[in-house]
């Protein structure tokens, strides 16, 4: 199999442009319900989150399951009527609530009243989380600035490697990766409720760090191309170097999404959508390394007339194989 | 091949001390998995104070210290975050409302005067609890549980009345900790001492209560959040016609440089006007815990055979060494967490689960570069040793990003996230060590083997099969 990266490219833009186009869609949908172009969780907005479980080694607990109807009435009585009710598990003998920032008064108010209303709750199955609202703020500008410095270094990092262009159109793939990963959440918000928390943007961090691996491998067989034979248009080049690089692309990338879809099914729920998002943001790390990052290299070497480098009169170093290593 | 096997012994050494350590050394697990509560506590600066500074937090660390210390957990964690907040951890507290109520709110410091009536009484209690530890030894010795057991409820239970007596001994003089400027660690001589320093109206106060406590001869109590922190004596000789005046004084006792700077702290906690609020609470049950443990490890196991399986069928020869390679990294690894004592959190086991996946990207790249070496008409031998030296800068280049975006991660990320950070960074640097070091000794030994120097267990379909036997 060999793939022609360089004539087909109108086509893998055209898809990685479609796909970037939904997600603004769905993010400029989102914008005028909620006004937040994803659906944040307390994480970000503040608020309390209650878990609650029936004990079942108590008698007559767990006769019934627990009807959303009879918390919404509760809750009401508390003056909490805008809040989400969630009953989950099988057996329906368990609850989420999410609510406004509750004190510990207010709290522990709402769990008795439950209490007495629904029955008696497992203590060892409690989980409470509540986050301030400036917390939740703090949050999320300390995660956006992590991105932001992530960004830079590897930029850095590769324009001291390579050349500035190299980096720049590393940087590219990188934000056509984490776009198509924030949209597709956009997209699950809107139809499914998905929220986005602070583990979102650890999986955003770790795309960005991961995802930029292949169009490394890609760059680095470019460049050591072009060493070896330096006559050779830029185009050739790199069709060349992404087919020689086409396995290792796809196996790294699939090692990493096995263990990734055997958290995605057996990690729990709090790391499902951790999981998702980073199947989305490698599967779309190896293809803009592949198809748009190449690509763009090349097409910016021909239009600045650098398609072909000078060729140059030292040997290089592929001619020598005694060289160990470790 | 002297170096080859030193290393060979090497690795193995490595695998015998990592197990020892992962079966020894005991895994800490975060909050989230053995269960408990996680409280952060925010300081607010007020109209007095405006910027809370590490002096003031510290201060303010104390006084939580002391109240958490109250509640009777075992092992709580209490530290600063940030520039004016504290960090709380409460293991195998399931509902944390009892520390959140005695968590809120202002220090409450004040200095209190000896109601000499009381005191006779608080003597006699002293003495009964007293009596009572005494009795203590002699019972471990007869090793009569159920009286062990019933004479330390009647400790505990005179441990209390104590308490309320000394409360009842002493009575407050409108003296608080608004009126403390601030108290200092000082050297005397040779003694250690706390000084402390009132304002206009704390000296005022200060005065007359140290006048009457030297004309009758009683103590002073320092109290924080209702708890005897010092109950000092004034010279009668000294001060019985003015007090102390001048609003400085000095607290000297039996105080080594430790329990003066301890008093020295409660103190300033106290006399801050600091409210403290809980911003964020995040509780755990211990079942949900083990849920969460149970449901990594199945996730962790079935990542790992998926990946095993992988690089073995599509790989083979080289795939198994990879494979041995893999257990070797997640030997490694983890006995590094239980060492470095890493806390482990939901978060940390999927950063460490994810770097299973990434650490064999290394060897992917090797055994590729290797493979294309081979069909290029190398001999077997020196095919191996390219795909190694050849590969080297693209895994140098892929880990080190990944590294920008741990340390991103780690610097900026609060919690949680930096558990991720740690266990991703750690995973991506040993892998470095067994996906090139210790897959290419395994490799090399391997090819030393006769029988296994056979080019199609490296790669299949060879086109016009080159003699890669004959040099090696």
């Amino acid at each position: 199999m060999k793939l022609n990266v360089i004539r087909q490219r109108g086509l893998w833009w055209a898809i990685s442009s479609a796909l970037i186009l939904a997600g603004l869609a769905a993010m400029a949908i989102l914008w005028t319900q909620i006004q937040a172009p994803l659906r944040p969780s307390l994480d970000f907005v503040g608020g309390t989150r209650l878990q609650f479980e029936l004990d079942c080694t108590k008698p007559n607990n767990c006769d019934q399951p627990i009807q959303t109807a009879a918390v919404r009435d509760v809750l009401d009585t508390q003056g909490l009527a805008g809040s989400t009710i969630q009953v989950l598990g099988q057996e329906q003998h368990a609850v989420t609530i999410r609510t406004t920032t509750l004190d510990v008064d207010q709290r522990s108010k709402l769990q008795s009243a439950l209490e007495s209303k629904i029955g008696t709750f497992d203590v060892k199955k409690t989980q409470i989380d509540t986050v301030g609202p400036t917390i939740g703020r703090q949050l999320f500008s300390s995660g956006l600035l992590s991105l932001i410095v992530s960004f830079a270094g590897i930029a850095l990092y590769l324009t001291i490697r390579y050349q500035f262009d190299y980096a720049v159109f590393a940087i590219v793939a990188l934000l056509h990766d984490v776009l198509i990963t924030i949209g597709f959440f956009a997209i699950l918000g809107l139809i499914n409720g998905t929220e986005v928390d602070s583990l979102f943007i650890v999986a955003l961090l770790t795309i960005v760090g991961f995802s930029v691996n292949d169009t490394v491998v890609i760059y680095d067989r470019v460049r050591e191309t072009i060493s070896l034979s330096p006559g050779r248009h830029i185009n050739d080049i790199v069709d060349d170097a992404v087919n020689q690089t086409l396995t290792r692309s796809i196996n790294t990338t699939l090692t990493v999404l096995l263990t990734l879809t055997s958290l995605f099914l057996f990690g729990g729920e709090t790391l499902k959508n951790f999981a998702l998002a980073l199947i989305i943001g490698f599967t779309m790390g190896a293809y803009s390394s592949i198809f748009i990052a190449s690509t763009l290299l090349a097409l910016w070497r021909e239009r600045t007339g650098n398609a072909i480098a000078p060729v140059s009169a030292t040997p290089t170093e592929a001619t020598v194989s005694k060289d160990s290593l470790g | 091949m002297g170096r080859q096997r030193g290393l060979l012994l090497l690795i193995l050494a490595l695998v015998i001390a990592s197990i020892v350590v992962i079966v020894k050394v005991p895994t800490r697990l975060g909050l989230d998995l053995q269960g408990g509560s996680q409280l952060t506590i925010q300081v607010k600066p007020t109209e007095e104070i405006k910027k809370i500074t590490e002096r003031e937090l510290e201060a303010v660390q104390k006084v939580i210290e002391g109240r958490i210390n109250g509640l009777g957990v075992s092992e709580p964690v209490i530290q600063t975050a940030g520039e004016d907040q504290v960090l709380v951890q409460l293991p195998g507290v399931d509902n944390p409302l009892q520390a959140e109520r005695v968590l809120g709110g202002t220090a409450q410091l004040d200095f209190r005067s000896e109601n000499p009536t009381q005191i006779a009484f608080l003597r006699v209690r002293q003495e009964e609890l007293q009596e009572l530890q005494a009795k203590q030894p002699a019972l471990e010795k007869a090793g009569d549980q159920a009286a062990i057991a019933a004479n330390q409820a009647a400790i505990a239970a005179k441990e209390k009345q104590v308490e309320d007596a000394i409360k009842q001994v002493y009575e407050k003089t409108g003296l608080d900790g608004r009126y403390l400027k601030d108290a200092r660690t000082e050297l005397q001589g040779n003694v250690w001492a706390v000084g402390i320093s009132f304002d206009q109206k704390g000296a005022d106060l200060f005065a007359a209560l140290t006048k009457k406590a030297a004309q009758t001869n009683t103590r002073l109590g320092i109290f924080l959040d209702d708890k005897l922190l010092s109950s000092p004596s004034v010279d009668p000789g000294q001060f019985s016609q003015t007090g102390i005046t001048g609003g400085n004084a000095v607290i000297t006792g039996n105080f080594t440089a430790e329990s003066a700077r301890e008093l020295e702290l409660q103190l300033r906690g106290g006399s801050l006007p600091v409210p403290i609020q809980i911003v964020e609470n995040r509780t755990v049950g211990a079942t949900l815990g083990q849920d969460s443990i149970r449901s990594s490890i199945i996730a962790g196991i079935g990542g790992l055979t998926l990946v095993l399986v992988f690089m073995i069928v599509y790989y083979r020869l080289p795939g198994v060494i990879a494979a041995i390679a893999l257990v070797i990294y997640a030997l490694l690894t983890f006995a590094a967490f239980n060492l470095l004592g890493v806390t482990l959190t939901l978060p940390g086991i999927a950063g460490f689960i994810l770097s299973i996946g990434m650490a064999v990207d290394a060897n992917v790249l090797i055994f590729e570069r290797t493979r294309e070496e081979i069909k290029a008409g190398k001999t077997l031998y020196r095919s191996v040793e390219s795909g190694f030296f050849r590969a080297f800068s693209s895994i140098l280049d892929s880990n080190v990003t990944t590294l920008i975006a741990c340390a991103a991660l780690f610097w900026l990320g609060a919690g949680l996230v930096r558990g991720f950070a740690l266990t991703l960074a750690l995973g991506v640097v040993i892998s470095m060590f067994t996906a090139i070091t210790c897959s290419r000794t395994l490799m090399l030994y391997v090819l030393s083997i006769q029988s296994l120097r056979k080019p199609e267990l490296f790669c299949p379909n060879i086109p016009n099969k080159p003699s890669a036997e004959a040099t090696s």
